[in-house]
């Protein structure tokens, strides 16, 4: 059995395609392929895919990791044409490759958030948001119910910049299995502290890190 | 940008992906390259929509014509109308976001009633004037419906400018052909529906004259302009040849049947006195096993669908089904495709069979005996006996099924006390087989689940003239019923009547009812087949302002010789058949199936052949 890794886009209306949804089209589209997948051994059979970190409804990504097995030895380019034959708009295999790590490694992720409005004003509302003693907000998960946390020690800045009517931030996050901060968090808490308003276009996930701080592979 | 406003509020909506299309299996065109757009609407939500097999048939048949570009439109859920309208988005289309208003058709499928008023709602939305007189004289925005409801569509009269009667596989692109050839003439919408009357199965409303008598009842019907007296329906003559789509759009949300379909038959050749289905969709047509299994093979692999369901009104009765089921069963198991069977009979419901489908799935049985006596299953020609109905229930025990679901209808013409009592009777003795088999599933208990569906007397069946049982009575037959249950392995579940009134006043309802239609929606009606939505006091008050009772159409016996609304449409069944019918269910006398010998309904000599030789 060969373990196969994908990376993968989910731009444009794909964005509106939900973690649950995505599943079961990705279900399909490894059925229209025709590839020699493998398929689960229970009760059940299905195929076996195995999504490394959920994407929120609505944000894009261009780095999307799912995991898969094939039954018999298929060329990467050949797995990545075949897939983004029968792939729907919005969706594109970007790189196939064998795993090197498990997906419990994953520790960061990387989002580009843009935000409405003047790029100037909008960090230095960022700067003043990021100077408050403490970042509180409620996360809820699905063991503990609400969670009082602080979100500042966890949110790291790589970069921003500034145009008149836009101010694209891109901001470094816990993800994966032990901790994991929704963009959505902040973002959130941002909006309402903006004194002059402002509203989210987009959020875009560029990067998956490692705990080795390297990109995940 | 239409699409860029969308975008800005599908994150506030409930599953977004049901409003922004990109959904594999959909069909893109450069709008610049096509000659003439079909919106084809479904009045209902998307999830409801989606599932609906028809619209696929259409839809890619459509699309196969390089100069034709069909797209879908389903009706939004109340969270997305309501920012539409506030937002000034107009309904748009899936495939191009572009508004409905730009579409030179624009296509309803009735498939119930209770979807009247989602049509206006859905016009209204787009931006189009509700009623066809308001929208003026240009070859343009032209709406149009077909489906089962169209057999009677004069409660919609007002609304549309044609009706589609029958199958829509030939008649549509004829439809479209004549479009494109007199708008590039230059012609007006009046010179075009004219035209358009002579095409067979055609049905324009605007040119017959409809008149009352002082009872209210019909009078006459009377054609204008020299169009024919009667419509006729269409139907595709070689079933086997006809166009069936290799590809199914395939959506992201699940929808409530979210799976591969092949229409293995068309037709049906039981003739339950009660079933519009039955007697519309004649002749009986079936597709060669070749033909099912590569259209199934085709559609699971084009579509990666891990469901294949075999669609017809009675999937038992082809005549190869164990040529198609051992055909397909080594590509399904191979393929990890799970084979659905709906619409099975009790009385060839056999061990065989059985057994194919528990190599799928172990969930409930359900059968559907409509009626709980023998004399009323008669009365409605449901040819099963509880013999048959109790060997099913034996062998699906000992298959290891310990549910089983039962369907009744209740209000059925000439049934008493006594007949709602055999419901519960019937279900007894279901329960009590079960404690008598010896290999029964251990440990387990059964659950026999009785469902109740008020009766609907529909146009085209047998049943046309009977009255729907009242609120009153059906309220009384429902308390029998409950007061008969004799054992806690019976569960019984009914509905409020209400639905099942209005759907009968629309069934067999005149042009006077598009009034009523639009005052209800004016007043907010709309997916009225939804339990949360219906609201039947809009439809009392918009009778009331009418001046018009729903008794007079749902519960008012009507004579052999009366004049109904829709007798000016032929659907190749005659009245006289209709009318022998009615008499042998009053004296509880069954009728063959088609099969066994024919009983004359007219097709046969519509079609110039015997439907069996």
């Amino acid at each position: 059995m060969n373990k196969v890794r994908a990376v993968f886009e989910k731009k444009g209306r794909a964005k509106y395609i939900s973690h649950l949804d995505l599943n079961r089209c990705m279900q399909r589209t490894f059925k229209r392929s025709g590839l020699p997948v493998w398929y689960t051994e229970g009760f059940n059979p299905h195929i076996y895919i195995m999504f490394a970190l959920p994407l929120s409804l609505g944000y894009e990504s261009s780095v999307e990791i799912m995991d898969f097995n094939l039954t018999e030895e298929v060329p990467f380019d050949v797995i990545k044409e075949t897939l983004n034959r029968v792939m729907p708009e919005g969706i594109k295999i970007v790189k196939v490759y064998t795993p090197e790590t498990k997906h419990t490694a994953i520790k960061y992720s990387d989002f580009k958030i843009v935000f409405k409005g003047s790029g100037k004003l909008l960090q230095s509302e960022f700067e003043r948001f990021m100077e408050q003693e403490q970042i509180n907000t409620v996360k809820k998960t699905k063991r503990k119910g609400e969670k009082l946390i602080d979100l500042k020690p966890d949110i790291k800045i790589i970069s921003e910049e500034c145009q008149e009517d836009r101010f694209k931030l891109v901001l470094r996050l816990p993800a994966g299995t032990e901790k994991n901060i929704n963009p959505s968090l902040v973002t959130d808490l941002f909006v309402p502290f903006c004194s002059n308003g402002s509203e989210v276009e987009s959020v875009e996930r560029m990067l998956v890190i490692s705990e080795k701080n390297e990109e995940f592979l | 940008m239409l699409r860029e406003k969308i975008e800005r509020f599908l994150l506030d909506v409930q599953k977004p992906a049901r409003y922004i299309g990109g959904e594999p299996g959909s069909v893109i065109k450069d709008k610049e390259k096509v000659s003439v757009r079909f919106a084809f609407c479904f009045p209902d939500s998307y999830d409801i929509g989606m599932s609906h097999l028809g619209m696929k048939i259409l839809y890619s048949l459509t699309n196969q014509r390089e100069d034709y570009w069909c797209e879908r439109v389903f009706a939004p859920g109340t969270d997305f109308e309501e920012i539409m309208r506030r937002e000034n988005i107009p309904l748009y289309a899936l495939e191009s976001l572009d508004p409905v208003k730009d579409f030179d058709f624009i296509g309803f499928t009735m498939q119930y009633e209770l979807s009247y008023t989602n049509v206006l709602n859905m016009l209204d939305l787009a931006g189009i004037p509700v009623f066809a007189k308001d929208r003026g004289n240009e070859l343009f925005n032209i709406v149009v419906a077909g489906g089962p409801c169209v057999c009677n569509p004069e409660p919609l009269a007002d609304f549309f400018d044609l009706f589609i009667l029958g199958e829509g596989e030939e008649v549509n692109l004829e439809l479209m052909d004549l479009y494109k050839e007199m708008k590039s003439k230059g012609a007006s919408k009046k010179e075009f529906l004219r035209k358009a009357a002579d095409i067979q199965g055609i049905y324009v409303p605007s040119l017959y004259d409809v008149s009352y008598n002082e009872d209210g009842t019909v009078c006459r019907i009377a054609p204008l302009d020299g169009v024919s007296p009667a419509v006729k329906k269409r139907i595709i003559d070689d079933f086997d040849k006809v166009f069936y789509p290799e590809e199914f759009v395939v959506p992201f949300t699940d929808i409530v049947h979210n799976r591969a379909s092949v229409e293995v038959l068309r037709g049906c050749i039981r003739g339950c006195r009660f079933c519009q289905a039955g007697f519309l969709y004649r002749p009986f047509r079936e597709k060669s096993a070749e033909t099912v299994c590569g259209q199934a093979k085709a559609l699971c692999e084009n579509t990666g669908y891990e469901e294949l369901s075999l669609a017809s009104l009675s999937t038992s009765d082809h005549s190869e089904i164990a040529d198609i089921l051992s055909g397909l069963i080594p590509y399904t198991e191979k393929e990890h495709v799970n084979l659905s069977l709906p619409s099975l009979r009790v009385d060839n419901f056999s061990k065989e069979l059985m057994d194919e489908i528990k190599k799928v799935r172990k969930s409930g049985l359900t059968f559907a005996p409509e009626a709980g006596t023998q004399r009323l299953r008669d009365v409605i020609n449901k040819n099963v006996t509880e013999d048959e109905v109790m060997r099913t229930c034996r062998t699906a025990f000992e298959g290891g099924y310990t549910n089983v679901k039962l369907y009744f209808m209740m209000g059925l013409p000439t049934e008493t006390d006594e007949d709602i009592k055999g419901i519960i009777e019937l279900a007894q003795r279901v329960v009590d087989l079960f404690y008598s088999i010896s290999g029964r599933p251990k440990g387990k208990g059964v659950q026999v689940s009785i469902s109740t569906a008020t009766f609907v007397p529909k146009p085209f069946t047998p049943f046309e003239f009977e009255p729907q049982a009242t609120r009153e009575e059906i309220m009384h037959k429902q308390q029998v019923l409950m007061d008969s249950i004799s054992s806690k392995k019976i569960k019984a579940s009914w509905h409020d009547p209400s639905t099942s009134i209005l759907e009968a006043v629309l069934a067999r309802g005149d042009r006077r009812l598009g009034q009523v239609i639009y005052k209800s929606w004016q007043k907010g009606s709309k997916f009225d087949s939804w339990g949360e939505h219906f609201n039947f006091e809009n439809w009392s008050q918009a009778f009331d302002e009418c001046g018009l009772t729903m008794e007079f159409y749902a519960s008012r016996k009507r004579e052999y010789d009366e004049v109904m609304p829709w007798d000016h449409l032929d659907y190749y069944i005659s009245k006289e058949f209709l009318v022998r019918e009615n008499k042998k269910a009053r004296a509880a006398q069954t009728t063959e199936h088609c099969r066994n010998n024919c009983s004359a309904c007219g097709v046969s000599r519509e079609i110039g052949r015997a439907c069996f030789e």
